[in-house]
């Protein structure tokens, strides 16, 4: 396992008093395909929020590749390769696939110079769209390239958000409940893309069902009430007896 | 029959400068969240700018307009900048607060430099046109011209320069736009100061219809909120829409009701719209 791309020292976030995170001392190696569980409300997507920087902790450091970006604002650590996805899948319904993707590359492409992008459409002259179509390609849409945005099925508008981040050449891709509000032939088929990306770049999955990411993750970290439980090999953690606590009850569960 | 075609050109005449006025309201309460009575100053501003530089300096109109848009643009980006740009991610009392007190205090100050009294600007073309036994000032129809061509402009620049496509994604999906790693308030920034001219523009258009006094910015914002609300924050067309609707509404009411409530209409118009209209998932 490579060195620690994407960590957090002692990071806490309180919301009028709430404490949505707390105390949370994390890593990620580079290279590795990190999973994030616990139940809903535990903490999960406000910490994802304070790694990708939408929130600012209150206390505590986030730090990438040993950099202190604490206080970067979300735009410079997507800059940096920290790239993410929503919850709620977030892409621009009211343009095309194709044009979704020609915005993810307007701060990426240093291949096109600034005085030529005044319209939008000059993107197209420089070879991007070559790109933006492989990109779709991994996902298996590129036959929707020209297609309406808002026409597309929940889990296309997935496979476009998972796209547009990867055209963003991350270092590090950031997942937030990726498989969400999705049919199991999309669940399927988002894993499977996952699989086949990872190892490319680092990943970080948030998810609270864990037998969605049990095939998927090589380390496996479990948040309750803000703060981390356990972290380490998903077999493992899964078998903790306080992880067995806080996310099944107390009632004795078999281990997977 | 001439007298009710009348009344419709005029109002698309107020319509059209209402238009003018509502658009950058319309996208900095949609885009950022953000109730900018400021706005109202800087319409103010632009129409004591065409005073100062057609009345007092004794220039033309053209170059008042021109003059009043230059002013606007750094005002603008002073409130922009110092203002607007701390509000993001506040309580919308806060901004309601900070921008009224930017209109108070900028009413005091051109009441201050020119006086309570409020000051005439004469029609700039002065001309009547015929189209059969209608009679229209030429200015009105320059207006609604104006207006058309404002419309057009602002939609080709939404929909194809860089700017314009990240405002649109902006206003559906802020976080989303950060996600790409582009900074988007830079880009409302820009959308601001444009806005903001043309409120500058609306208030040069508006002169010679009205008279100037320092607080006509509160009664235009007002009318200009019943626009944005009846058209969508944020929505463009239905901005357009809603501004012409309710300019007609203003005029006819004027001309056919009581000429008194004709403003009392509009809110009644933006009421009814409230009331009836299908409650949208806000973002």
């Amino acid at each position: 396992m490579g060195e620690s791309i994407l960590a957090t020292s002692g990071v806490t976030k309180r919301f009028d008093g709430l404490v949505a995170v707390d105390d949370i001392t994390y890593q990620v190696s580079e290279g590795e395909t990190a999973g994030i569980i616990g139940p809903n409300g535990a903490g999960k997507s406000t910490f994802f929020n304070l790694l990708t920087g939408y929130f600012r902790p209150s206390e505590g450091q986030v730090h990438f590749k040993g950099r202190d970006i604490t206080k970067r604002p979300s735009y410079e650590r997507v800059m940096m390769g920290i790239a993410r996805t929503f919850q709620l899948v977030s892409v621009f319904d009211s343009m095309s696939v194709m044009e979704n993707m020609m915005l993810a590359r307007v701060r990426q492409g240093q291949d096109y110079k600034s005085k030529t992008r005044f319209f939008f459409k000059n993107a197209h002259y420089r070879g991007l769209e070559k790109e933006c179509a492989d990109a779709l390609d991994t996902l298996g849409i590129a036959d929707k390239a020209d297609a309406l945005t808002g026409d597309m099925g929940y889990g296309e508008k997935r496979e476009l958000e998972i796209a547009i981040a990867l055209s963003l050449n991350p270092k590090i891709l950031l997942l937030d409940e990726p498989f969400a509000g999705l049919s199991l032939v999309d669940i399927a088929h988002i894993s499977e893309v996952i699989k086949k990306i990872k190892g490319q770049f680092t990943i970080v999955i948030i998810e609270h069902k864990i037998s969605k990411l049990m095939d998927l993750v090589e380390s496996l970290c479990v948040i309750n009430e803000g703060a981390l439980v356990c972290n380490g090999n998903p077999q493992e953690v899964i078998c903790d007896a306080k992880v067995k606590e806080c996310y099944w009850g107390k009632e004795d569960m078999v281990c997977y | 029959m001439i007298n009710f075609i009348q009344s419709i050109l005029y109002g698309l005449t107020i319509g059209g400068i209402l238009y003018i006025i509502s658009i950058g309201l319309s996208l900095t309460f949609g885009a950022m969240g953000i109730v900018n009575f400021a706005h109202g100053l800087i319409y103010a501003v632009g129409a004591y700018a065409l005073y100062t530089v057609a009345t007092l300096l004794g220039a033309n109109f053209l170059m008042g307009a021109i003059g009043a848009i230059a002013v606007s643009i750094p005002l603008a980006y002073l409130i922009e900048r110092f203002i607007i740009r701390r509000l993001y991610g506040q309580s919308i009392d806060y901004a309601i607060i900070a921008t009224y007190a930017v209109l108070l205090i900028g009413a005091d100050a051109l009441k201050w430099f020119f006086g309570a009294s409020p000051l005439p600007i004469s029609d700039p073309i002065g001309k009547l046109w015929y189209f059969g036994g209608l009679q229209m000032p030429a200015y009105r129809v320059i207006i609604i011209i104006l207006a058309g061509l404002v419309f057009v402009g602002l939609s080709l620049f939404f929909k194809k320069t860089l700017v314009g496509k990240i405002v649109v994604a902006g206003l559906q999906d802020r976080e989303a736009v950060r996600s790409l790693g582009i900074k988007v308030e830079k880009y409302f920034a820009i959308v601001f100061i444009i806005g903001s001219a043309l409120a500058a523009l609306g208030g040069v258009l508006y002169a010679p219809l009205s008279t100037l006094d320092p607080y006509m910015g509160f009664e235009i914002i007002i009318l200009c909120f019943a626009v944005v609300i009846v058209g969508g924050m944020g929505n463009l067309r239905g901005t357009a829409i809603a501004a012409f609707t309710l300019g007609l509404v203003h005029s006819l009411t004027a001309v056919y009701l009581v000429s008194s409530a004709a403003d009392a209409m509009v809110y009644v118009v933006m009421a009814v719209v409230l009331i009836f209209r299908p409650i949208e998932a806000s973002a």
